[in-house]
């Protein structure tokens, strides 16, 4: 009796590996066909955005992971999911994101959705971030963008008030999966959800007075999100070449891979050192990535891998960069242990080994 | 040396897009906002040195075929160096596109004998994965079928803007252009010996189009005597096992013509110029830098111990040859 209890309150549909690490929860909402699951693949899975118009409509709810500097838990949801047939507590999600498309003429009933699920939400767990995504401005010229994107924010902030709920605080992007838009905005979400990350901002602050970059990122470089960024403003022409950069270098490398050739670079470890500790002082600095792109006017980009995920990204001049690259890696080794540092911190802290 | 390229095929088959691509940099995404081609635009492309490619990009609406075929027949298959004719995998009229296609290679065969023909499936990325190798060996069947009816061989490529399939489709027909392209690999094989680089590739500068590579170069310290590669018997394998082992991805030409294409472009939101790329990556050290005023090069190198700056000091000092190399050598005939 007690295992078919058991199932039937199992939530409906999940990839999700019962692991014991306590997962940031990000709740995806929107109408049907606004982009959610395409969000999600283009993000997570790799898809590229042409290929999300064959993608199936979500019929239930689907939960994803995916592991950066924190661990993560997507949920993409149909878009007939409503406050009451959600069937979890608002408090159980770290952000709440809602996708409205800009392109659907009908956009009534989605922001009839999106303002009950903003009130549900902040009725139960005020505390918790509310986004919303103004999806597929790509469809649009910028002008036209623009005055779209004013009108539907303008429309969400009147219905709230008319509610007398004009006291619930919405942040509303500009976003499209076919350019770094999306990546930007879903980088922001990410962001509130990390808990150290004054301390990583510090870090590339530090880096950046030191190297002389006039920007650093810190990349996921599998969904290139940036996890932290210094404290100087993100342009969005440099958001995107990073984005573009760490894309290129992904593809680049198979390319070029050779079975024989490759492993005989990266020095094979031999099986007696699993024993020994890993920093045994004999042991030479393991291997790690790193590019540099230059551009013609006089600065340049560049890409070293941080943590088996993460990378820095910094721009700096290229006289610096050509002049002085001892410091630069100094440095870099410096960010890099300081990095790796938080990181053993946020898994320890959520029950991860 | 100027070569005159048709660039043909019915209104809305990707002519406009896929020359906005490869000679413009401009992003697959927003080909949707082309229009729909006025009669013929011309562009020159200064491609190498002497070699200047002189592109008609022929509108494909019906009237326009018409004329084409009619009162500017001369005008339009006279001095064709070569003929690229576009169809829409997607296209449902076919046999409308077929007819046209037959009345052009009848007009080139009488006024330029000699073009090349190359027949481009484009839009493959609209068949389903699984079904384009079957779907492009069908299609390349009744094309190849078509052409040698009217006396003219032809070569067919599946393409696709969303992909590197077009950039491997270019590089072919602009090796058809290119005199002599044998000298150059020649030159760039001493070149990657010089460099113990694996290979190096030479790149157009504007398309990114492959020029030329090096043959491929096997590096000594991974050779069989090292250990590096044992048989499943323990044996050491023989040379050509381990030479299969080396072999590189098969696709690599045109995924970096795309790649570094990709790049270029958003290099140019930023109102900046790509100028440079050096990579030290697991699977190798890559440089990407200026060979000479029309051309880049890679070279790719798997031996740990050589530094991206000596590559790039081994490129500095072989651009005068190669720049002397490009004007006489190779564009005089
Ligand atoms: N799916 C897909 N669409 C493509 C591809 N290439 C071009 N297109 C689209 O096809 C449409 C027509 O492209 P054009 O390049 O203007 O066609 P054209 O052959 O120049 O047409 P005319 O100038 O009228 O002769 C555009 O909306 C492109 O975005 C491709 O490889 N795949
Ligand atoms: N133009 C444009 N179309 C998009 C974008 N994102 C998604 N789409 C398209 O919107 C449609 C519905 O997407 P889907 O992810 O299935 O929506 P869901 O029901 O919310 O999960 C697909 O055809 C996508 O290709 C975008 O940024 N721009
Ligand atoms: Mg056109």
């Amino acid at each position: 009796m007690a295992p078919a209890v058991a199932t039937a309150a199992a939530p409906p549909s999940t990839n999700v590996k019962p692991d014991s690490l306590q997962r940031s929860k990000i709740l995806l909402l929107g109408q049907r066909r606004s982009g959610k699951t395409s969000i999600h693949r283009v993000l997570f899975d790799n898809t590229a955005p042409n290929e999300t118009f064959y993608l199936e409509p979500t019929t239930r709810i689907e939960k994803h992971i995916y592991d950066t500097v924190i661990p993560l838990e997507i949920w993409d949801c149909p878009g007939s999911t409503s406050p009451e047939s959600l069937g979890t507590p608002f408090s159980e999600f770290a952000v709440i994101v809602f996708v409205i498309d800009i392109s659907n003429p009908m956009y009534q009933q989605a922001i009839k959705q999106l303002v009950d699920f903003a009130i549900a939400a902040y009725e139960e767990s005020p505390e918790t971030p509310f986004e919303v995504f103004v999806h597929k401005v790509d469809v649009y010229s910028d002008d036209y963008k623009l005055e779209n994107f004013k009108q539907i924010t303008q429309r969400v902030n009147d219905e709230l008030f008319d509610l007398q709920m004009e006291h619930i605080q919405l942040n509303f992007q500009a976003t499209s999966c076919y350019d770094h838009t999306i990546y930007d905005a879903f980088s922001r979400v990410i962001q509130k959800l990390i808990e150290a990350l004054p301390y990583i901002e510090d870090l590339l602050n530090v880096f950046c007075a030191n190297a002389q970059a006039s920007k650093a990122f810190l990349f996921d470089i599998r969904s290139r999100l940036y996890v932290a960024t210094d404290a100087s403003p993100v342009d969005a022409g440099t958001h995107s070449l990073c984005c573009d950069y760490i894309k290129m270098l992904t593809a680049f490398r198979p390319l070029y891979a050779s079975a024989i050739a490759t492993p005989a670079r990266i020095t094979p470890p031999s099986r007696s050192s699993s024993t020994l500790p890993s920093r045994a002082p004999s042991a030479p600095p393991p291997f790690s990535p790193s590019a540099a792109l230059a551009l013609a006017q006089g600065t340049t980009l560049t890409f070293h891998q941080a943590t088996p995920a993460l990378a820095l990204l910094a721009l700096l001049p290229s006289a610096v960069y050509e002049a002085r690259r001892g410091l630069l890696e100094y440095n870099v080794v410096f960010l890099r242990e300081g990095v790796q540092e938080i990181v053993n911190v946020e898994r320890e802290a959520r029950g991860g080994t | 040396m100027k070569k005159k390229v048709l660039l043909m095929g019915a209104s809305g088959s990707g002519k406009t897009s896929m020359r906005s691509l490869i000679f413009s940099n401009n992003p697959a995404s927003l080909t949707s906002r082309l229009g729909a081609t006025i009669d013929v635009e011309q562009n020159h492309v200064r491609f190498l040195g002497d070699l200047i490619l002189n592109l008609w990009d022929c509108g494909g609406q019906d009237a326009f075929m018409d004329t084409y075929l009619s009162t500017q027949r001369a005008t339009i298959f006279q001095h064709v160096g070569v003929l690229i004719y576009v169809f829409d995998v997607g296209a449902h009229e076919r046999t409308q596109d077929l007819s046209y296609f037959r009345d052009c290679l009848d007009a080139l065969r009488k006024y330029s004998p000699d073009a090349r023909v190359f027949l481009l499936l484009h839009k493959m990325d609209l068949v389903a994965l699984s079904d384009r190798p079957a779907m492009l060996a069908r299609r390349r069947e009744e094309l190849e079928g078509e052409s040698s009816g009217q006396g003219v061989s032809a070569t067919v490529f599946g393409t696709s803007i969303y992909d590197e399939s077009l950039y491997k489709a270019w590089s072919r027909i602009v090796h058809a252009i290119i005199p002599n392209a044998a000298v150059l690999t020649k030159h760039l094989t001493t070149f990657a010996e010089a460099c113990s680089a694996t290979e190096v590739i030479l790149f157009e500068r504007t398309t990114f189009l492959v020029i030329a590579t090096s043959s491929l170069q096997f590096p000594p310290f991974a050779s069989p005597k090292n250990g590096a590669v044992v048989g499943n018997g323990g044996e050491l394998t023989t040379p050509s096992a381990a030479e299969t082992l080396h072999a590189l991805d098969g696709t690599r030409y045109e995924r970096t013509s795309e790649l570094i294409k990709a790049l270029k472009h958003s290099c140019s939101r930023l109102r900046e110029e790509f100028s440079a790329l050096e990579m030290e990556l697991p699977e190798c050290t890559a440089v990407l830098s200026e060979m000479t005023r029309n051309t880049y090069v890679l070279v790719i190198v798997h031996d740990p111990t050589i530094e991206t700056a000596a590559i790039r000091i081994n490129i500095r000092l072989a651009r005068s040859k190669f720049e002397e190399l490009q004007s006489d050598t190779i564009f005089t005939r």
